[in-house]
């Protein structure tokens, strides 16, 4: 038995070495994409899966060359990043608030490589934010999506559609960060403007992945007369819808269309295109259009936007919910960004 | 009483294995090099069926731990922090104490780290290092006394107490870093602390023109003088004697005059300690301030290095070396050949599955002559 | 009040102890057989996953338990051999295949589904129990509990005769206190040890199951979120037995429940910082061990690999 898997090691090594010579760089003019997430993963249901998406969808419509790595930890994302940038990729995108500081320092050592961070902009080791002229920063209005949904909760609340009898609207975060809060915020002064008597509760999962604690706030929110819970919590959110379902109350998606989670309960999700993003940012390499600093993607560019909205809701709402999209996008309409009422 | 694995961490105050190093790693190699190559090659057929190279994945993970200067440096970042927490862990179980908690007491140090360093930014470092260093210690310590208090004076099991702390060192963590106390003023929306004072840094030890982007520091210096420490500690001294004659059990210890829990907060404090190390280091070393989140699995994966690594100085380094270099070469298997970061956990665990059964057979090889022990 | 003790908290106590309560199930057996069994957490997640693959495949949640429990069982099986035949660190055997468990799940769970979940799954159901609609607090209590829960209370109660009223149990009891004299009048040591294992990876899988299964019907990477250690800490704190694990369970179950029905609520202008409210469980249950429980013994052998006569 030995002998037989050292003779199995011997032609492994022979292999190895023959092999080594196909291998080095594939060189030539593809361009190079490297996408580095957030500790989350790839299946994160959040925004590492969708800027996911938008790299496979880069490289099947562009002809571009991917590849992806996972952080594990957050000492990570120096070395994840910089791998990248070692073998001369033309973009490099890094997901994720946590990377500012990260995304700075390996930015700075490789001038002459492109980056992008979505939801951040490069901070320095002071903690100040420094744009640099090669990171694109890729930050998203939340609260105006936030803010659509949140007129077509407060018309179904206000006037009692279907199961909406309680008058009464809720929402759970992930975590207390402005990223998440930022939904929430457009959510609530909806509600707050659009139907002033409706009742407003707020929570939070403290998590992005345990979907059971996420069904227990659900759970607590609808006992407490909630019928609309917008979830803005990640893989945990789903245990959100998951209480709204089983309670047979609404539920409101968050950054990719979630309507096929739960249908029938899943009124409608407030989408932020991360995977747009990442699909611009590419092509802008691609035709050298690439524009470092703040990118905003919001309803003038189609940033964010709604989902499929599911057949309780009446034609009049929806048409409210399309006219204040409408309104945000001509600026008539601003979202607050902070959240009034707290978790 | 003898014992060929650890016993029950839950178990009454059984030790691990004592027996040296030594005589383990230095017997026939050919055995566990060919088992960890036969997992080797399960974890290849898993590849290919996943649709990857093996080859260029295997290359990837040799290349991406070892590979260069640069990649050497990047596996000893990681190593440090795991061997500092394989030495809390076995600092607790020589005495018999199971410390599930280093990752809560490396938390609880690099926050005391954190803060240390920002209050008092303007020190020159000559007084804010040794500060830093000074706080987080006595913090982690304190946090891992806390768990020894508590099984001393009333009896709970320090399992279930580490394992509450930890997650308790969490959420604090998320409150002082989301938008609470110590989130700094300007974070923008990161969950991250002020940044620490220039004197409380520790700098690059490899300096750019030999290896570039290297971010080495000197907190490699201070893991190896832990290592010398634990050693000296537990191997030269009559309190780490004391410690070990507890470790080895109740009656050993009683035929000795050690009453076994007068020892169990002090040891605590130590185990703490080297994690709270752990945590400044990751602070001074890396990040500069705390991120909420940072540091993820070193005290947990600490555990696993303590007892592959015997418990000792020599092997808890190799072990946290063999662990920093499956993580730092399996994220270079994703990006550079493409596999699937599970199948990289996957093809790990079935290396230690491996490493794990084989010592211990090997070690029942090497004792075949010996009666059969008693088992008390 | 109503925060604190009402019904909706006393119902989210029961939710939430039920998986925790399955672990430490599992753990009580195990370990009373002289085997550590770390891998719980393993167990749970591969019972999770691969009984909401066979739900959303097959359409039978009945079936989809069963294919749970047999993926628990499979892992323990791995635990089984590296332990009992081989030896090995039980602990460190543990933890591999608790990182296994997770590389497989999310890589299949990556694969099969991609970036999206299994939809429209049909779940384990919850026991209407009618009659009690009427009943203040106890109906709102146990009223609607799913069945799962349920299975979890027989199943400590049938645990708890099996472990210390039937002679079965007893071999197992002396196999983990005194394995040379339980071999000495002819129990099967290492037979006796594969059980146990097996079994514990059945029941620790249930905790998982009711995760996906019946509570939530999708899984994310990661999910069970180490339930199976709280799941190890409540087998210690009740002291190794069925019915001790089961109140420590509950009692972590509360501190879990109270950490959100306490959010929002203030105390004049006081609020508790969200964050700060998720420790509640596990300060309650350090508190309620130091306060109550005391010293606690594991079984004499536990952890230790045993070698007979011959080998």
């Amino acid at each position: 038995m030995k002998r037989i898997l050292a003779l199995a090691f011997i032609s492994l090594m022979v292999t190895v070495t023959t092999a080594c010579g196909n291998l080095g760089g594939l060189g030539g003019p593809t361009i190079k994409i490297g996408l580095v997430t957030d500790v989350g993963g790839l299946n994160d249901k959040g925004f590492n899966s969708l800027a996911n998406q938008g790299r496979l969808d880069a490289a099947k419509d562009l002809g571009v060359e991917t590849s992806v790595t996972e952080s594990k930890k957050q000492e990570d994302y120096v070395p994840n990043l910089t791998n990248y940038a070692q073998q001369n990729y033309d973009l490099v995108v890094g997901v994720g608030f946590l990377m500012t500081n990260s995304i700075w320092k390996v930015a700075k050592q490789f001038p002459n490589i492109k980056f992008a961070l979505i939801d951040g902009a490069p901070a320095n080791d002071k903690g100040d934010t420094e744009n640099l002229p090669n990171v694109a920063n890729l930050f998203f209005r939340e609260q105006e999506p936030g803010y659509v949904v949140g007129v077509i909760a407060a018309m179904m609340a206000k006037d009692k559609v279907g199961k909406a009898t309680h008058n009464t609207v809720c929402s759970m975060g992930g975590i207390p960060i402005p990223s998440v809060d930022r939904w929430i915020a457009g959510y609530q002064d909806a509600v707050k403007t659009i139907s002033p008597t409706t009742t407003i509760l707020h929570g939070y999962s403290n998590d992005f992945v345990d979907q059971a604690k996420g069904k227990e706030v659900g759970l607590n929110h609808i006992s407490k007369g909630c019928d609309i819970l917008f979830q803005v919590a990640g893989g945990s959110g789903l245990g959100y819808i998951a209480a709204a379902k089983e309670k047979g109350v609404y539920a409101i998606g968050v950054d990719a269309d979630q309507s096929d989670v739960a249908p029938g309960t899943v009124i409608t999700s407030a989408l932020k295109r991360v995977n747009k993003a990442v699909y611009d940012t590419v092509k802008a390499v691609k035709d050298k259009a690439y524009k470092a600093g703040d990118n905003f993607f919001s309803a003038t560019n189609d940033g964010i936007g709604i989902g499929k909205i599911d057949p309780v809701v009446p034609a009049n709402i929806k048409t409210a919910a399309d006219q204040a999209l409408a309104d945000i996008k001509s600026g008539k309409i601003k979202p607050k960004t902070e959240i009034q009422v707290k978790g | 009483m003898t014992a060929a694995a650890t016993p029950s961490p839950t178990g009454p105050g059984t030790a691990p294995s004592v027996r040296q190093p030594t005589a383990q790693w230095a017997q026939g190699p050919a055995v566990p090099i060919v088992s960890v190559l036969a997992a080797l090659f399960a974890g290849a057929i898993l590849i290919l069926v996943s649709g990857s190279d093996p080859i260029r994945g295997y290359l990837a993970l040799i290349r991406g731990a070892f590979g260069s200067p640069y990649n050497i440096t990047e596996t000893l970042v990681i190593a440090v922090p795991l061997t500092l927490a394989g030495i809390s862990v076995a600092v607790a179980f020589r005495t018999g104490l199971f410390n599930i908690g280093a990752q809560g007491q490396l938390l609880v140090g690099a926050l005391a780290a954190g803060w240390t360093g920002a209050q008092f930014s303007d020190l020159p470092g000559i007084f804010l290092l040794p500060l830093t260093l000074l706080s987080a210690v006595i913090a982690g310590g304190a946090w891992g006394a806390i768990a020894g208090w508590l099984k001393a004076a009333r009896g709970v099991n320090e399992v279930i107490t580490t394992i509450m702390q930890n997650y308790t060192v969490v959420f604090v963590m998320h409150w002082l870093l989301q938008n609470g106390p110590m989130t700094a003023p300007n974070a923008a929306g990161t969950p991250a602390s002020s940044p620490i004072g220039a004197g409380a840094i520790l700098p690059i030890i490899i300096p750019n023109e030999i290896v570039p982007l290297s971010r080495l520091h000197a907190g490699v210096l201070l893991a190896i003088a832990a290592v010398v420490v634990f050693w000296f500690l537990m191997w030269r001294t009559s309190l780490g004697y004391e410690l070990r004659a507890v470790g080895l059990g109740a009656r050993a210890a009683a035929q000795a005059g050690i009453d076994p829990r007068r020892r169990m907060v002090l040891v605590m404090f130590i185990a703490g300690g080297f994690a709270g190390l752990a945590g400044m280091i990751q602070v001074s070393g890396l990040f500069h301030r705390v991120f909420d989140g940072f540091s993820a699995g070193f005290g947990f994966d600490a555990i696993a290095v303590a007892l592959l690594g015997k418990n000792s100085p020599i092997g808890i380094t190799l072990a946290a070396i063999l662990f920093a270099a499956f993580a730092r070469g399996g994220t270079i298997m994703q990006a550079d050949a493409g596999v699937s970061s599970h199948l990289v956990e996957v093809v790990e665990a079935t290396v230690l599955l491996v490493i794990a059964a084989e010592a211990i057979v090997r070690a029942l090889a090497v004792r075949r002559g010996t009666p059969a022990e008693a088992i008390a | 009040m109503e925060l604190l003790l009402g019904a909706g908290v006393i119902a989210a106590t029961l939710r939430l102890a039920t998986p925790i309560a399955f672990a430490a199930l599992g753990g009580v057996i195990t370990e009373r057989s002289g085997v550590t069994n770390i891998a719980l957490e393993g167990c749970m997640l591969v019972g999770a996953f691969f009984g909401i693959l066979a739900a959303d495949k097959t359409g039978s949640p009945a079936l989809a338990v069963v294919i749970g429990l047999l993926a628990g069982t499979a892992l323990a099986a791995i635990h089984a051999v590296a332990s009992v035949t081989w030896r090995a660190d039980q602990i460190v055997t543990g933890m591999a295949l608790n990182i296994l468990a997770l590389g497989v799940t999310s890589y299949l769970n990556y694969e099969i589904y991609g970036s999206g979940v299994p939809s429209g799954v049909q779940l384990l159901p919850a026991l209407s129990l009618d009659f009690l609609a009427g009943v203040p607090f106890v109906g709102g209590v146990i009223g609607r509990q799913n069945v799962l829960v349920w299975l979890a209370l027989v199943l400590v109660i049938v645990l708890q005769l099996y472990l210390f009223r039937t002679v079965a149990g007893l071999r197992l009891r002396a196999v983990g206190e005194h394995p040379r004299a339980a071999d000495t009048v002819g129990i099967d040591v290492r037979r006796t040890r594969y059980w146990a294992v097996l079994a514990s990876g059945a029941i620790a899988a249930l905790g998982g199951v009711y995760l996906t299964v019946a509570d939530t019907g999708s899984f994310t990477d990661g999910l069970t979120n180490g339930r199976g250690f709280i799941g190890l800490a409540a087998m210690i704190f009740g002291r190794w037995t069925p019915l001790g694990a089961a109140a420590a369970a509950l009692i972590f179950g509360y501190g879990d429940a109270l950490s959100v029905s306490l959010q929002g609520a203030a105390i004049g202008e006081l609020r508790f910082p969200v964050q700060l409210l998720s420790t509640i469980p596990y300060l309650l249950t350090i508190l309620a061990v130091a306060g109550f429980v005391g010293r606690s013994r594991a079984p004499a052998a536990d952890g230790i690999p045993y070698e007979s006569e011959g080998h």
